[in-house]
């Protein structure tokens, strides 16, 4: 698992990241959200040691990551899809990195084939689309098949039928017992694959929890063959209730209240749901 | 497109570091690995050959093997400068930096790596032109031609060869930019050092390496051209490692 604790980063009176707290937990998809330059990626780095904190501390495993005895074997990581070498072919960049982490060079034939990119892998990288590299970057992350996974935009360059494969292989990846880190800003996507959201926004956290209970609304919305009558009875009941055409939604209500009104009025329902919110609502809420 | 995503975890890779010796093999592996890393090695390997049949058949060509050899071993000195500057700023210049650290976060013990790895190659290479100035020097060399004192230059050409590789992948950790770092290089020592060796030659032999090179290895002195390697192997691997400890990757 990751674990993040007051994780800060300041360049001289600027702070970029302020006293960041958070967990992912084995199992599961953590998604880790932020507007552009909210913070993300400098903590993903600052897990990583790539970037020194001035505060705080994160550990993989229970250990900071260069204290991991073979770091790369713990935590797959997709930071930058571009920190490829152009002149190499990607069969060879992973090779590099199969004898540097101690896997046999099998394995990369393997993962290029998992990823898509068999034929490929024995191609130059400068040939490759941004979307061949980000398949790349999974392939290298993948190779000593770590617990723990840490993806930055992954879905970056990727066509709707890579970002469904991505999609699979994370929540495949957390049903066998793995951790998964995982910043994107392609909101649809990130609320089809994860379990949990972390969001982060001016270098603080603002949000920590599962996604079901982050995008729970306050009240219900009801659809009614007479909402003018129906908004009447339920001001008389004491709800408030605002109108958006046909749709009103009741805040501090719940659906069996809502009901009860409705079959006392003799009112008849065409819909009625909890008033649950679309992650963009939450995100423009939690970072605006 | 098709995937199959493994059950379980198949693969049990080592539980502990890699061992510096396989750090150091990986180093020497990334430099040949890449189109460039492979021209500048040959031409460096290649390149005496048809420079010593060149200089013998000078009309006042070298009258020893040592000679010839510190003309050969200062040239291909300027060569393998690039190859130790290619191996470590070139990393930082794609960025693949990065995913060295990534599988390697300690840095001293990766820069300790491309140290030694540029070592290796360096005296490779210099083994190489060593073998084929002699072998051509065998040939086109008349009974006039002393080889006196030839063990000698040829250990220092192999010796000098990877201590300057070893500077030049120093450099290239400071500057932490490969066309800075060779251009900054070759400008300090083709016009600033020529500059030195014009107005002050006394200055000049104390700190221009391609002079202490060249010195060392046709036996003109001992002392002090290993007195001037030394202190550009200690200058810049030092600035390399401090840079590299304190450079964060954003």
């Amino acid at each position: 698992m990751i674990t993040v604790s007051g994780l800060t980063k300041r360049y001289g009176d600027r702070t970029v990241v302020g006293d960041v707290s958070f967990a992912v937990e084995p199992g599961t998809v953590t998604g880790f959200l932020g507007p552009n330059g909210a913070g993300k990626t400098t903590t993903m780095r600052m897990i990583t040691g790539l970037v020194t904190q001035s505060a705080g501390t994160a550990t993989v495993d229970g250990r900071p990551y260069a204290a991991l005895p073979n770091p790369a074997a713990v935590l797959g990581c997709l930071l930058d899809a571009g920190a490829v070498h152009p002149g190499r072919t990607g069969r060879t960049h992973l090779r590099i990195l199969a004898a540097t982490v101690g896997v046999p060079a099998a394995r990369v034939d393997e993962v290029l084939d998992m990823v898509g990119l068999g034929p490929a892998g024995r191609r130059r990288i400068r040939g490759y689309s941004l979307g061949m590299r980000q398949r790349l970057g999974i392939a290298g992350a993948l190779l000593a098949d770590p617990p723990v996974l840490m993806f930055d935009e992954p879905a970056n360059g990727l066509d709707p039928e890579g970002i469904r494969w991505m999609r699979g292989l994370l929540r495949g990846h957390a049903a066998r017992g793995g951790t998964v880190l995982l910043s994107s800003h392609l909101l649809a996507e990130v609320e089809h694959t994860v379990d949990r959201l972390v969001v982060i926004g001016g270098g603080r956290v603002v949000a920590d929890g599962p996604i079901g209970t982050l995008l729970a609304g306050d009240g219900v919305r009801v659809r009614a063959l007479d909402p003018a009558g129906l908004a009447d009875a339920l001001t008389a009941a004491g709800f408030p209730v605002t109108a958006d055409g046909p749709v009103l939604s009741v805040a501090g209500a719940t659906a069996e209240q809502v009901g009860t009104v409705a079959a006392r009025g003799g009112h008849v329902l065409t819909d009625l749901r909890p008033a649950d919110r679309g992650l963009e609502d939450l995100f423009f809420q939690l970072t605006a | 497109m098709t995937t199959v995503l493994d059950p379980t975890p198949t693969r049990a890779p080592a539980a502990r570091r890699a061992p510096l010796g396989r750090l150091t093999t990986l180093e020497v592996r990334k430099s040949l690995s890449t189109r460039s890393g492979v021209a500048l090695t040959a031409v460096a390997s290649v390149l005496p050959a048809g420079m010593t049949a060149l200089t013998l058949a000078l009309d006042d060509p070298p009258p020893n093997a040592p000679v010839l050899l510190a003309l050969l071993g200062t040239l291909v000195g300027m060569l393998l400068l690039a190859v130790g500057i290619l191996s470590t700023a070139g990393e930082w210049t794609h960025g693949t930096v990065q995913t060295t650290f990534l599988t390697e976060p300690r840095r001293g013990r990766v820069l300790l790596a491309k140290y030694a790895g540029a070592a290796l190659l360096g005296a490779a290479i210099a083994v190489v032109v060593v073998a084929t100035t002699l072998a051509v020097a065998t040939v086109g060399t008349g009974p006039d031609f002393s080889w006196a004192g030839t063990g000698v230059a040829v250990a220092a050409t192999v010796l000098g060869g990877a201590a300057l590789t070893v500077v030049g992948a120093g450099i290239g950790a400071a500057v932490a930019n490969s066309p800075a770092a060779l251009t900054g290089t070759y400008i300090t020592l083709l016009v600033g050092m020529t500059v030195l060796n014009g107005l002050k030659p006394v200055w000049g032999r104390r700190v221009d390496p391609l002079t202490a090179l060249y010195d060392l290895i046709d036996g003109t002195a001992a002392g002090r051209p290993v007195a001037v390697l030394a202190g550009w192997l200690l200058v810049t691997t030092v600035a390399g490692a401090l840079v590299t400890s304190r450079r964060q990757l954003t």
